[in-house]
């Protein structure tokens, strides 16, 4: 399974002031915390840690069809990074979403996946046939009678469409 | 305060976080702060912040998480509301 995040850092400041008192509180766990209070670019690591939580979160909706607003019961954790990719996983009730998420100085974005294998197989597609079912949760209709998993997301200037392509083509 | 109080002020503490004049034009206790709002998530947590400040309350996770809609929000500050 599959979902993604992206943040348009132009747009997270004009609608969000995560310097706000109680802000990092609500949504980060203390070890969270402690990653945006010793990161070189802590804004950059909010936004980070943000969008692998809704990366995440996607998936953990597409399983449990369950909708709640809880960020830290997404518990994020760091395996690797530089200055223009972090990988790590997310802990949402048991289960582990793998998270590879691209930096630039204009937007975050992350992808998350329930099997670490598919990480690598994550391709972004336009103008394909989406559709939503009741909860709104979206699929990619790849033929008339099969379905899979897409995500979506928006954020501003940006848009991202990402599928797990399981072609050996690809 | 009662319900229609309530509403009113929290109408107002949601109307610089949502993008859909139409449907906050006219909310009703049914309607969803991310699907009919469209309102971004991470405003979510500025709303709940406004919340306790503009109410004098204190907003646990466990209230947060279910704080998706007016009628749930509504029923969460009136309760913290008659702890106090």
């Amino acid at each position: 399974m599959i979902g993604n995040d992206v943040i348009d850092i132009l747009q997270s400041r004009k609608e969000s002031n995560w310097k706000r008192r109680g802000f990092k509180e609500k949504i980060y766990t203390l070890d969270e915390q402690l990653l945006i209070a010793n990161a070189t670019d802590p804004e950059m690591m909010v936004w980070t840690l943000w969008s692998m939580k809704e990366a995440a979160y996607k998936i953990y909706n597409r399983q449990s069809k369950i909708r709640e607003f809880s960020p830290q019961k997404l518990v994020c954790a760091i395996t690797s990074q530089n200055k223009y990719r972090i990988t790590g996983y997310v802990i949402c009730s048991g289960n582990r979403y793998y998270t590879h998420t691209i930096l630039s100085s204009e937007n975050i974005h992350t992808i998350a996946v329930s099997t670490f294998d598919h990480l690598s197989k994550v391709i972004e597609i336009e103008n394909k046939l989406i559709l939503k079912d009741k909860n709104g949760i979206p699929n990619l209709v790849v033929a008339p009678d099969c379905i899979q998993d897409v995500s979506i997301s928006h954020h501003g200037r940006f848009e991202k469409v990402v599928t797990i392509s399981l072609s050996p083509l690809n | 305060m009662n319900k229609e109080e309530l509403i009113s002020k929290l109408k107002l503490i949601i109307k610089p976080y949502t993008t859909n004049t139409e449907a906050y034009d006219n909310l009703t206790e049914e309607t969803d702060f991310i699907n009919d709002l469209n309102i971004n998530s991470a405003n979510l947590v500025d709303i709940v912040l406004d919340i306790e400040e503009a109410f004098d309350v204190v907003i646990d996770n466990t209230d947060m998480e279910r704080m998706l809609d007016v009628k749930t929000a509504v029923e969460i500050i009136d309760t913290k509301l008659a702890q106090k």
